[in-house]
């Protein structure tokens, strides 16, 4: 516990999980100790386990006063929009256009499926409305609604009795003010059910992802509005004064009363706020995030500091346009099931894809499984100590593990409980690097000019496995990896990204067109800002924009400047440099440039950023204070390359300030263990985070 | 009972292999059929030439029972493939079928253990074009394949890691895209150097024998997995014959047959009774393997049954062809082959209409069977645009205990559409209606996916194109008493007096004010509708997918003011059941077959392929033109006086009667 609690601040960052809600205190400025606490997730109202979480710090010594903000990322909006549990939404769009939800963009996922199914509609055929209201692709409107129109659609959708209405025309991008006042005319018929505009959230051109953001926040906007009142209740009730906000799927924060307008934004901030936290506190390597939960693995890329934002991503079988950090399944997750199949003379061995989630969660919890999983195998392969987990808040049955190995063991042929376990591992982490290499291959990257940096339950056990099978050399375990996503979510940046689609030839009045567009954008995200209560003077605007030579398929999205607000309107620089920009990122990724072809300007793109204080950053090189190595405070039976070896056992504190220690050793960390095979060294920061490395990058001591 | 770790471990980094060799033959390609349609693929394949190890859910899944040996044996005769080899062809004819039509550039590469080859990389891409009579070198009036571009036999395009400057040359310069095409043979080279990257790995942690060994043990597993899937089908013979409403070029139906023969799991497919190889680009050059676009339903059937089968040549091991020689599908150089999937569509519905009946709880109704790509070419001072503006499909067919899905068919090449926003941003077009087609889908107990329509209107003087708009005459019939799917339709102007209907979807010019409406053929139904529950056909009533009259005439179901009437559902369903009802492959096939009898047809075709090759098809096409030229232009459509029937029949028969004397 800290002592100087009085004249520090802090941010609290809470992230809700599967079973448990991680709470982080992080002090404000360099200096002071992450301060860590979790307790069981509540998922009927995830705000309860929030309001206990913050209670026990309270009783712990938190003073309210030293709170600056509360950061919280909740599910329940995803949870909503995959099992279709939000609001019941009514679509009204430009006549002709019924069905655009229901063809979407046509496709479906298999090809060899004669049973092939569309997804499951959000708004079905009966309450989709059709209205004589039309825009052109430049912008001009050719239908518009009469009043009498307005009030006769207005009797129509009540018919539907929606809780919310969207609203999204063809070509409605082009004006956006076009269906904002439509929504507005039709709110005023409808009294208390609110309207959705598409182009009015998200100006994007592509009327069936623009439609579908829409669609989707009318859906789980009731929804998260009630969520997001009773936990201001709660907060409010312990006493707490500091602003609250809300992670989001773009790495960044937004404000309570924005997040309850515009839900969609926060839906994938689970995975966005862990690689966020690795961006900031590992800002000067190329990171590639490996976090293994309870039921799946997630990779993505940072670079400089930066995570990498995608715009086409899905929720279920559902394009979400927005952009978000772009995180990518890799495969198992702790809870993943072990099967055996084949016929007589083939027997396979499969992990995953399904899992024992959290109930009834591994053989070894306990609780009822009976099928073993990636856990049970770290456990019969001595990786972890049954006493220890969750820092021996949890025991494990270890017993109960080896039986259901010596089952599995029978079942493949294999000569003992910990051989079969052992190949678990090892087919999960083959699934992992060729899942991963493939998704670097995707984005041109190779594996080993990354440092590895693990997070969630199982990613610090599982690291260095997957580093030894994708030629990783450099392994960095947070100190804070267990509660990860909890440390990304305090210490992010007020985030906020707009978009205004273009369409057209860039030349000198398409350029001046843009400047006044960017010029909007800016002033949208500035207002934005100080409602949210960011600071104008620590805040960026960062301007891209989605460009393609003439006739081209596909577009690029280019960089193009960064200013503080005072600078918003030098965001545009002249046409030339803009032609550049298209020509040189065209060149880097594409390996050539066309400088006679015409250049199309697409979507802008602007981001607002405003950070927090300063993040703590890991020490570049571990302090060496004594040269000796650290003395172990156990030693493990460890299964190894089809061997036993006995192994020692560390504490991470006990490697802080020593010589590095030596592969095959085990560190436990707060809420997990790190397996340091041969060849691996391992040393600890002043913050707690682990340096591993390897010594002799060659194939002979394989994991 | 065995099990071999290092085998599942290799097997897994094998098709890991294809498929980052997939995502970096994607990622560096420039070309528009890579980046927007996946029209590419990677895989590896053993010593025979077999694909082992094939991506999923990346590029084209349906080449997979392809095979590389007869293309690698015929570069070797000038020579023993080295290290660093690298051999590129196109011509379905000397590559056994592995090129499925000339713009779609094949390259192989021999991987080496030491000296000694243990397997090849294989990748392919759509190229822009490869020369030929008409730009993208496609066309469904071509003649000959000499008329379809540069024919590239098996040649080394890289040898010893040195790309042979004269072959590139030669290469593109028979192309209208030489850039593009230089670009996609980079991104080729790249993938394939990816595969062998990854196979040295796997060889040096585990051996050629582990990679030999387990890249057999891969097919062997599918092989098994796929004759238990297929065991689901009952043992006997099976027939059915689907039409072609026309070859592109001669305005004659072409007929496609099929009997497929299963047992215990195998399952042999005689096509013998199929029309003669035409004189259009609509042929299969199958060389009488058991080749990809001969057996694309028999996969998916396959993927249907066992959803996490790993692809690879096990698919076909158990599945033997025969494709008379000459036939549409095993045509003869120099035959045109370029618009094959075209056929291809039909041939699933020929191989669906038999499977079916060997299961008829898992095979579905015929889906739509149509894939039309619309394209306005716009005639700009600058130069024609040239811009699909959608690929239009149309719903998928109903089986046993599920309706079809509506206005989406993933049976053929599964594309993703345009969003009309950007269509109207380059074309000078609006487009009014782009949605699911009402009453489209045949009525059944499972009604059938609709087809879709698409309405839009010309603000220029363009040429519109409606490439593979089939389904006009003969619908996609239905199954056990279901219903057949509409008929396609394509009309200008509908409801005006400028209306026009145009017989041959080829080239149409049209005007600035002309609106086109294009309606795709419904999917059909399964089962008899007068067995669908009330309950779903007034939600269909609901949704408008099925107007009132409809539910009423093909249901027996009174739907009023949007609620249903169970009494007068009740007693007009009552009614209707001693009525008897409608015939599943539709009254259009019912005609035609009143003339060209099934099995007089197959002494026609018999008799046909007596002939020597080349004549089969101009005598295929005059004697039906005698025989179509005693009934109305509109025939099978409409009705027909008996009479007409009678004398066509007879004409028939008599020329039958003279080619067989």
């Amino acid at each position: 516990m800290r002592k100087d609690q009085a004249i520090t601040t802090s941010r609290i960052g809470i992230d809700v999980g599967g079973t448990f809600t991680d709470l982080v205190v992080v002090p404000q400025g360099a200096g002071g100790d992450v301060q860590r606490h979790k307790t069981p997730s509540t998922p009927h109202d995830p705000s309860e386990a929030v309001e206990t979480g913050l209670r026990d710090l309270l009783e712990d010594g938190l003073e309210l006063s030293s709170v600056d903000a509360v950061v919280h990322g909740t599910t329940i909006g995803l949870n909503a929009i995959i099992q279709r549990s939000g609001a019941r939404v009514s679509f009204v769009t430009s006549r002709g256009y019924r069905d655009m939800l229901g063809i979407a963009r046509a496709r479906l996922p298999e090809s060899f499926d004669l049973h092939a199914a569309a997804e499951e509609p959000l708004v079905p055929r009966e309450r989709v409305l059709e209205i004589d209201a039309r825009l052109t692709a430049d912008g001009r409107l050719i239908r518009r609604p009469s009043e009498q129109e307005l009030d006769d659609l207005a009797q129509e959708i009540r018919s539907t009795a929606p809780e919310a209405v969207a609203l999204s025309l063809v070509q409605g991008f082009t004006a956006p003010s076009v269906e904002s006042e439509l929504a507005r005319a039709l709110e005023e018929r409808l009294e208390s059910v609110p309207v959705v505009s598409a182009a009015g959230t998200w100006p994007e051109i592509r009327e069936y992802e623009r439609s579908l953001v829409a669609v989707l926040e009318a859906h789980i906007r009731p929804l998260m509005e009630r969520y997001y009142e009773q936990l201001r209740t709660r907060l409010s009730a312990l006493g707490l004064t500091a602003p609250v906000y809300i992670s989001a799927s773009n790495g960044g924060t937004l404000s309570l009363d924005y997040a309850a307008v515009h839900p969609l934004e926060t839906v994938l901030s689970g995975p966005a706020s862990g690689v966020t936290a690795a961006a900031l506190t590992v800002p000067d390597r190329r990171v590639l995030t490996f976090d293994m939960g309870g039921t799946s693995s997630d990779m993505s890329v940072v670079v400089n500091g930066t995570p990498i934002l995608t715009t086409s991503t899905m929720l279920g079988r559902l394009p979400l346009m927005l952009p978000v950090v772009d995180v990518s399944a890799i495969g198992s997750g702790g809870g993943s099931l072990v099967t055996t199949g084949g016929d007589d003379d083939v027997a396979t061995l499969r992990v995953g894809p399904r899992s024992a989630g959290a109930d009834p969660g591994p053989v070894s919890y306990g609780r009822g499984g009976c099928v073993p999983t990636i856990t049970d195998a770290y456990l019969s392969t001595g990786i972890l100590d049954p006493q220890q987990f969750l820092g021996g808040a949890m025991p494990l049955d270890r017993a109960a593990a080896d039986t259901a190995f010596a089952e599995v063991a029978r079942g493949i042929g294999a000569n003992s409980a910990a051989a079969a376990a052992e190949h678990v591992l090892e087919i999960a982490t083959v699934q992992m690097s060729t899942a991963l290499r493939t998704l670097l291959a995707e984005r041109g990257h190779e594996p080993s000019e990354f440092t590895l940096v693990p997070f969630g339950g199982a990613g610090p056990t599982h690291a260095l496995l997957l580093a030894e099978e994708l030629g990783i050399t450099e392994v960095l375990v947070p100190g804070t990896a267990a509660t990860f996503c909890a440390l990304g979510a305090a210490i992010a940046p007020l985030r906020r990204d707009l978009a205004r689609s273009v369409r057209r030839e860039l030349d000198g009045p398409v350029r001046d067109f843009a400047t006044t567009v960017v010029a909007d954008l800016a002033a949208q995200g500035v207002l934005w800002l100080r409602a949210s209560g960011g600071s104008p003077d620590r805040a960026r605007l960062h301007l891209s924009a989605d460009m393609r030579y003439q006739g081209q398929a596909y577009e690029l999205t280019v960089g193009l400047s960064e200013r503080g607000i005072e600078g918003a309107d030098e965001l545009v620089a002249d046409l030339a440099t803009l032609r550049e920009s298209f020509h040189a990122e065209h060149e880097r990724v594409h390996g050539f440039r066309d400088d006679t072809a015409a250049i199309e300007l697409g979507t802008l793109r602007l981001a607002v950023v405003s950070a927090p204080a300063d993040p703590p950053v890991p020490d570049a090189a571990p302090a060496l204070v004594d040269p000796q190595a650290p003395r172990p405070s156990a030693h493990r039976r460890l299964r190894r390359a089809s061997g036993w070896k006995d192994i020692a056992v560390y504490p991470a504190a006990a490697l802080s300030g020593h010589a590095p220690v030596r592969g095959p050793v085990v560190i436990d960390v707060s809420d997990s263990t790190v397996l340091v095979p041969d060849a691996w060294t391992a040393s600890a920061d002043s913050h707690g985070a682990i340096h591993l490395t390897r010594q002799h990058p060659t194939e002979e001591n394989r994991a | 009972m065995t099990t071999d770790i290092a085998r599942d471990i290799v097997a897994l980094k094998l098709r890991a292999a294809s498929e980052e060799m997939c995502k970096t033959l994607q990622r560096t390609s420039r070309s528009l059929y890579v980046k927007e349609t996946a029209d590419f693929c990677c895989a590896l394949a053993d010593l025979e030439g077999r694909f082992a190890a094939y991506p999923r859910n990346i590029g084209v899944s349906g080449f997979v029972g392809l095979n590389v040996r007869a293309t690698v044996e015929a570069a070797a005769e000038s020579g023993p493939l080295r290290p660093g080899d690298v051999i590129i062809a196109n011509d379905p004819y000397s590559t056994m079928g592995l090129a499925t039509h000339l713009p779609d550039i094949q390259m192989i590469r021999p991987y080496f253990d030491g000296e000694e080859i243990i397997g090849y990389g294989w990748c392919f891409i759509h190229c822009s074009d490869i020369g030929g009579r008409v730009p993208s070198s496609i066309s469904p009036s071509n003649d000959s394949v000499f008329a379809e571009g540069l024919q590239i036999p098996p040649v080394r395009i890289v040898r010893g890691g040195q790309i042979d400057p004269d072959v590139l040359r030669l290469v593109l310069r028979n192309s209208r895209t030489p850039e593009a095409n230089h670009g996609d043979f980079q991104a080729m080279l790249a993938a394939l150097e990816t595969g062998c990257r990854r196979v040295q790995e796997i060889l040096d942690r585990y051996g050629r024998e582990a990679v030999l060994s387990t890249k057999a043990a891969m097919i062997e597993e599918t092989g098994v997995r796929t004759r238990s899937a297929l065991r689901v089908l009952e043992d006997g013979s099976y027939r059915f014959v689907d039409y072609l409403d026309h070859d592109g070029v001669s305005g004659v139906p072409v007929r496609i047959s099929v009997e497929i023969t299963m047992r215990d799991g195998t399952m042999h497919i005689d096509f013998t009774g199929t029309d003669p190889q035409v004189n259009s680009a609509f042929n299969v050059a199958s060389q009488g393997t058991v080749h990809a676009w001969l057996v694309t339903r028999v996969l998916a059937l396959v993927g249907t049954l066992d959803s996490e089968i790993h692809l690879n040549a096990g698919l076909t091991r158990d599945v033997t062809v025969n494709a008379p020689h000459g036939s549409l599908v095993n045509a003869q150089r120099p035959s045109a082959v370029g618009v094959r999937h075209a056929s291809s569509s039909r041939v699933n519905d020929a191989l669906s209409g038999a499977l079916v009946q060997a299961a008829p709880q898992v095979v579905p109704a015929a889906s739509s069977g149509l894939v039309v790509p619309v394209v306005l070419a716009e005639q700009r001072a600058g130069g024609d645009v040239v811009q699909v503006l959608e690929p239009m499909v149309g719903g998928m067919g109903a089986r046993d205990g599920a309706d079809g899905v509506d206005g989406r068919d993933s049976g053929i090449s599964n594309l993703s559409n345009n969003p009309v926003e950007t269509v109207e941003a380059e074309l000078s077009t609006t487009i009014h209606r782009y949605g699911l087609r009402e009453d489209s889908g045949g009525a059944g107990r499972w009604r059938g996916g609709t087809g879709l329509e698409l309405v839009f209107e010309v603000h220029a003087r363009a040429s519109l194109l409606t490439r593979g708009l089939e389904r006009r005459l003969f619908r996609p019939w239905g199954v056990a008493g279901g219903h057949p799917g509409a008929r396609s339709e394509l009309v200008i102007n509908e409801g005006t007096a400028t209306e026009q209907r145009p017989a041959a979807p080829d080239v149409i010019p049209v005007a600035p004010g002309d609106v086109i409406t294009l309606r795709t053929a419904g999917a059909g139904g399964y089962g008899d509708p007068l067995d669908r529950k009330p309950g779903a056909v007034e939600a269909d009533v609901r949704a408008g997918l099925v107007s009132v009259a409809a539910a009423e005439r093909d249901y027996g179901v009174v739907v009023t003011d949007g609620v249903l009437d169970p009494a007068a559902t009740a007693s007009r369903r009552a009614n209707r059941r001693a009525a008897g009802h409608g015939v599943g492959r539709g009254a259009e096939v019912s005609r035609w077959e009143s003339v060209f009898g099934i099995e007089d047809y197959d002494r026609f075709v018999a008799a046909l392929m007596a002939r020597p090759l080349e004549e089969r098809s101009s005598l295929r096409e005059t004697v039906l033109r005698e025989a179509l030229d005693l009934l109305p232009s509109s025939f099978p459509a409409g009705d027909v006086e008996d009479a007409a029937i009678a004398g066509a029949r007879d004409r028939f028969m008599t020329a039958l009667a003279a080619m067989e004397a």
